[in-house]
């Protein structure tokens, strides 16, 4: 489970990135988090992450405060940023095994790799290539089966959709919803509005580090939530805002 | 763990073109530095025996002492082995000074004098190529260490997992710190093979330990660097940004402390200049010699035969008095002389240890100038050699005087004694001893800890403050 309570980041050059944020995300839970750039979403994984201490507030990973105990709560979780690189001279196999032991898995074999890696569609053929050649869908599969090897109940995602093609856009959320399925808690900052109303079970709309709308996908049936992000951006005019993908 | 990010270091670097790139080139140049080492101290060494002989047979041939005398010996700079991997000053510092009763000896005949073109390049010589090649790639190999991660966003996904920061950047010192040494281990193995195998190139056992005390140095020289590249990198939050600086860095290192060092100690501690002492010591020579002959002439005047006295007699007291006159004027000389290099050159040592213990701020000039004591090819050891052959000078003229005046032939005959050398003194030099030379070098391996040490904690101090988004 993940959780924030009055989670607050205000940056030394004054700037108020999370505003006394609160939402919680259940286990077999998809939470989708929509805002303008600049609106908080990625501060909050940062935040959730520990890779910056909190002005005020608590982020928790299965109730583990990540400031007081920053390495247990990383057992807890894991993460696939935007745009997932890796190491570029390594094949997808070593990649995936630098990761894993990272993760603290031993005695995994070729053989177990080679599931992950099927498991969440990428092609056989991809698994000796060099990283460094692959496209960026391949790139952030490999990103999910590194996080589907660690075997974390916490999935925090950034932004992973962006500049996927509608194929691989897909596949990724399918990979999700399976994740999902398996009880796991996800976390998933996004601006793209037409995938993830697929999938979330909820949805939240931060804008200028609060969150301004949060509702169930039961609360959302029959909302047209393009027209509904928009109302909300633009109830407060001030706040610099970009307009999701539909 | 940290076995796996030390592993995923290597393996990362190793498997890169910047790495078969390094690789080749180092194999390349420390092969063709060495072979080109060990092949000019193979000439140097046939070009002094060859010299030696040479001497030895002028000397001989010479048709009296009094030629002799003025022709002088030649003493050469014998070829030390070690030349091989730090030629140091020898290319541009003479190698032969001719010793008479007359002038001041210098060292003269340098390679550089030979052929000038080379000392527009210099030596391509291993501690060469370490200095500017080798520091190189340490930066190459490390500008973009941490920062290059960030942007490539594999730090978030590393530190996403249960991963202390420390263990990391230990983990990235250690394996980076491996993958660098490679190309340079490899092809040092496969030179000091060349060493062992070479014929006629023999190691004492004193020199083995120079020669691992210099790659000690080339090993530190290069963690400097190495660790000065983690540290920008941990500064910094762009790769190409680290690069301008350490760039930037290394130019000052490496070309413009050594000679803003050189130029600053000229101007904070000025010496006269060789011309004026050589006028000075031409000055007395003159005085000497405008003396001499009036002194001849009274004593010609005060000691002639009177008619019916023995002139044998008489010539035997002249050649004694002509003896000891000699003997008196050129001591006077060569004390002067002596006094007024003595003065200058304790001037010239003060200037030089200003500008090298200024240049040592850089840990470029600390592996000079450590490589160059080490392998005895150092301006220290120049200068023993020089005040050798200056403490030889008068040894020689004393013999050359009493040999010359004992064999003048006043008789008019024309009859000149045969030249014998057998108690002709001859020239000593003794190498500086292993402990001497480590204690001019040890503030060079201070400073290179020094600065690893502030480089490595400043790095990891940094790092574990490091923002990663």
């Amino acid at each position: 489970m993940l959780e924030t309570i009055n989670l607050t980041k205000r940056y030394e050059d004054g700037q108020l990135a999370v505003d006394h944020l609160n939402f919680k995300v259940e286990p077999g839970e998809i939470f989708c988090m929509f805002g303008a750039n600049g609106a908080g979403k990625t501060t909050t994984i940062n935040l959730l992450l520990n890779f910056i201490p909190p002005t005020e507030g608590t982020a928790l990973i299965e109730g583990i405060d990540v400031t007081r105990e920053p390495l247990r709560s990383k057992d807890y979780v894991s993460f696939v940023s935007e745009n997932v690189m890796l190491y570029g001279n390594f094949t997808a196999f070593q990649n995936l095994d630098y990761f894993t032991k990272l993760a603290g898995k031993r005695g995994l074999t070729k053989a177990d790799y080679a599931q992950a890696l099927k498991s969440v569609g990428l092609q056989e053929e991809a698994f000796d290539m060099r990283t460094k050649n692959y496209s960026k869908g391949m790139r952030q599969k490999l990103g999910l089966a590194i996080a589907v090897i660690k075997d974390a109940p916490n999935i925090l995602l950034d932004e992973p959709t962006a500049g996927l093609d509608p194929k691989s856009g897909r596949d990724f959320l399918n990979l999700l919803i399976k994740m999902r399925d398996q009880g796991k808690s996800v976390f998933m900052s996004s601006h793209d509005i037409f995938r993830a109303k697929l999938i979330a079970d909820r949805i939240g709309f931060m804008k200028k580090g609060r969150m301004v709308m949060m509702k169930t996908r039961r609360e959302l049936e029959g909302e047209d939530l393009t027209e509904l992000y928009i109302q909300y951006m633009e109830e407060h005019p001030e706040a610099e805002s970009q307009p999701p993908t539909a | 763990m940290l076995k796996d990010i030390i592993k995923k270091e290597i393996l990362e670097t190793i498997t890169s073109a910047k790495f078969v790139f390094t690789f080749l080139l180092c194999a390349i140049l420390i092969l063709l530095s060495v072979y080109t080492g060990i092949s000019n101290y193979r000439a140097d060494q046939k070009e002094f025996s060859a010299a030696v002989a040479l001497n030895k047979k002028n000397l001989e041939s010479q048709p009296s002492y009094q030629a002799l005398a003025g022709l002088g010996t030649k003493i050469n700079k014998p070829p030390h082995v070690l030349e091989a991997i730090a030629s140091g000053v020898d290319e541009a510092v003479g190698r032969v000074a001719t010793v008479n009763i007359a002038y001041d000896p210098n060292l003269v005949d340098s390679k550089y004098e030979s052929n000038p073109v080379f000392s527009v390049f210099g030596a391509l010589d291993l501690t060469f190529i370490v200095k500017i090649v080798l520091s190189l790639f340490a930066i190459l190999f490390t500008y973009d260490a941490i920062v290059g991660e960030k942007e490539k966003g594999t730090l978030k996904l590393t530190l996403s997992n249960k991963v202390p920061r420390d263990r990391l950047i230990l983990g990235k010192v250690i394996g980076g710190f491996v993958s660098l040494l490679i190309p340079l281990i490899i092809p040092l193995i496969l030179s000091l093979l060349i060493l062992l195998v070479y014929p006629n190139i023999s190691l004492a056992g004193e020199d083995w330990i120079r020669l691992l005390l210099m790659f000690l140095m080339f090993f530190l020289y290069l963690s400097v660097f190495f660790t000065l590249g983690l540290l920008v990198s941990a500064r910094t939050n762009k790769s190409s940004t680290s690069f301008l600086i350490l760039l930037f860095i290394w130019v000052t290192f490496v070309t413009v402390i050594p000679k803003i060092s050189v130029m600053a100690a000229a101007r904070l501690n000025s010496i006269p200049s060789v011309h004026e002492i050589t006028a000075k010591k031409d000055a007395f020579l003159q005085q000497i010699q405008g003396g001499s002959q009036k002194k001849v002439l009274d004593w010609i005047k005060a000691n002639s035969p009177k008619q019916g006295e023995d002139q044998k007699l008489f010539q035997e007291k002249f050649k004694k008095f002509l003896e000891d006159f000699q003997q008196e004027a050129t001591s006077k000389i060569d004390e002067n002389n002596a006094a007024l290099e003595r003065d200058y050159q304790a001037k010239k040592r003060s200037q030089v240890r200003l500008a090298i213990n200024l240049s040592r701020i850089s840990p470029a000039s600390a592996l000079m100038f450590s490589t160059m004591s080490l392998a005895r090819t150092g301006l220290d050891e120049h200068e023993r050699f020089l005040a050798s052959i200056r403490t030889y000078k008068p040894i020689f003229t004393k013999w050359a005087n009493s040999k010359m005046m004992r064999n003048l032939d006043l008789s008019g005959t024309g009859q000149t004694a045969k030249v014998v050398l057998d108690d002709m003194p001859q020239h000593k030099f003794e190498p500086e001893t292993l402990s001497k030379s480590l204690a001019r070098t040890l503030p060079d391996f201070g400073l290179m800890l020094f600065l690893i040490i502030i480089f490595f904690a400043g790095a990891y101090v940094s790092f574990l403050k490091y923002d990663v988004r």
